[in-house]
């Protein structure tokens, strides 16, 4: 029938490929495998991360940090792709974890000998695509509550078909910082509040108030993908952030790591250098995790850069043709039994 | 040849500034890196639009002449400019040779790594989900 056509096809082609091409893809995979992430020193893979020395943090006329641009300039942040905030935990040292630093160095030394073992050509990948998926038991020390622990072991084993930045919708907390589209911050100290603006996570703004409001109380909270922001600068050098509301639509990174309604993010921001923002939050879920962990990575700042417009829900084939675990359309109608199905997606 | 050269430093000059590539969706759910293929075909359809930029190309199989329309999904538009297209890059009857994986469904779909042009010769990387051919 038409899909063993299909299949005869995609054989061909793959045989002719395997014959004909050197492929390099071990690289690459590993880029959104994610198994060195973004972190100290600039974070890897900064889009255009400023080449040479590390020009002074950029100040307010009242000496507090710039978050933004130099009057007159252009830029943006370019915010890092991480896709495992399990892997970004930091001590108090602001240094990671040393189960996360032995983690990364013997997934170095794998990925190394992986690389050697295929003569430099086609590396990892190797376990069906798992490209270090470990599920809960591969992150002993996150705090997991035993549900938890089985939500994130199901994201890793389906590799993520469900994330609901796949469907359009926005990132929540510590995610909006990373995810890999450019980001601006409005500092408005005139006003008492920061907005930032994302090209990417369906184009959304933020807003963090600094004029020393309380959270609101019970029901006037309503829970959001981005939650309630309230902010105020320790000494001159540090943003924190405070963040709660937040609802239950998001995961906390591309890997799946689930967060409840009770989720209280505090965030520190700094900028050492003019080049980089230094990210930093400890989230707090009581309703997910058994004590609060803390997670940081650079941001690096993209000189000359204007954002561009980004609609993710313009064209998101993606939902037309996801399916869930029985095979069945996730949106759209069901196929009906004796109703011939239309053209499809193409 | 020297036209060649340029063409290869400049692809890695791009590839230096367009890292990390733009990610829209889970890749390892709809595509499998360990199906790689290297197709050329005339170009039926693009599509310019968010999330995901897609095209479509008539491919002949050699053996039986059957022709068949495959998907080819790339990166935003946003993701493809910085890595050098522009929406007039790839028109309707272009002839081009297209690198990325193939779709784990068995459907004529792929994701788009990298873009040949063939009139021009011109590789272009596909800001992909996956990351750029290197």
């Amino acid at each position: 029938m038409k899909s063993s056509l299909r299949t005869a096809l995609v054989s061909a082609t793959a045989a002719v490929v395997f014959a004909s091409s050197v492929w390099v893809l071990g690289a690459a995979q590993e880029q959104e495998g994610g198994a060195a992430p973004a972190g100290r020193g600039g974070g890897r893979g900064g889009r255009g991360r400023q080449a040479g020395p590390a020009q002074p943090t950029p100040r307010l006329a009242d000496g507090t940090v710039n978050f933004g641009r130099v009057p007159g300039e252009k830029g943006v942040w370019g915010v890092p792709y991480i896709t495992n905030m399990g892997m970004q935990l930091v001590g108090d040292d602001g240094q990671p974890i040393p189960e996360i630093a032995k983690a990364r160095a013997d997934q170095a030394a794998a990925a190394a000998a992986a690389r050697g073992a295929a003569g430099g050509g086609r590396a990892a990948g190797g376990g069906g695509g798992g490209r270090g998926r470990g599920g809960s038991k591969s992150e002993p020390w996150m705090p997991w509550m035993p549900w938890s622990a089985a939500m994130y072991d199901y994201n890793s084993k389906n590799e993520s078909k469900y994330d609901p930045e796949g469907y359009c919708l926005p990132p929540g907390g510590p995610r909006m910082m990373a995810t890999p589209y450019q980001m601006e911050i409005l500092q408005m100290p005139e006003h008492n509040r920061i907005v930032m603006i994302f090209e990417g996570a369906t184009h959304v703004w933020r807003e963090i108030y600094l004029d020393g409001r309380k959270f609101p109380e019970g029901d006037q909270l309503n829970p959001t993908y981005l939650g309630y922001s309230i902010g105020h600068y320790d000494g001159k050098d540090t943003l924190v952030v405070e963040n709660t509301g937040f609802n239950e639509n998001s995961w906390l990174d591309y890997f799946g790591h689930p967060h409840t309604d009770k989720m209280f993010v505090t965030e520190r921001w700094t900028r050492p250098n003019k080049q980089t923002l230094h990210y930093q939050a400890t989230v707090n879920d009581p309703g997910a995790y058994t004590k609060p962990f803390t997670i940081a990575w650079d941001v690096p700042w993209r000189d000359g850069v204007e954002l561009p417009e980004y609609i993710c829900q313009e064209n998101n084939r993606y939902l037309n043709r996801l399916e869930d675990d029985l095979g069945q359309p996730i949106f759209g109608p069901r196929p009906q039994p004796g109703v011939k199905p239309g053209s499809g997606t193409r | 040849m020297r036209t060649k050269f340029a063409v290869v430093i400049a692809g890695i000059a791009l590839l230096a500034s367009t890292r990390p590539i733009v990610a829209h969706h889970s890749f390892s759910a709809e595509f499998d890196a360990n199906k790689p293929f290297k197709m050329t075909g005339q170009v039926t359809k693009v599509e310019w639009m968010n999330p995901h930029t897609f095209f479509y190309i008539d491919v002949k199989d050699e053996k039986t002449g059957k022709v068949t329309n495959w998907a080819m999904e790339m990166g935003s538009p946003n993701g493809l400019m910085r890595a050098g297209w522009t929406r007039n890059t790839m028109k309707v009857g272009d002839k081009v040779t297209v690198e990325g994986s193939l779709a784990k469904d068995g459907s004529p779909t792929g994701n788009a790594r990298a873009v040949t042009m063939a009139e021009s010769g011109q590789r272009l990387f596909a800001a992909s989900s996956q990351g750029n051919t290197q």
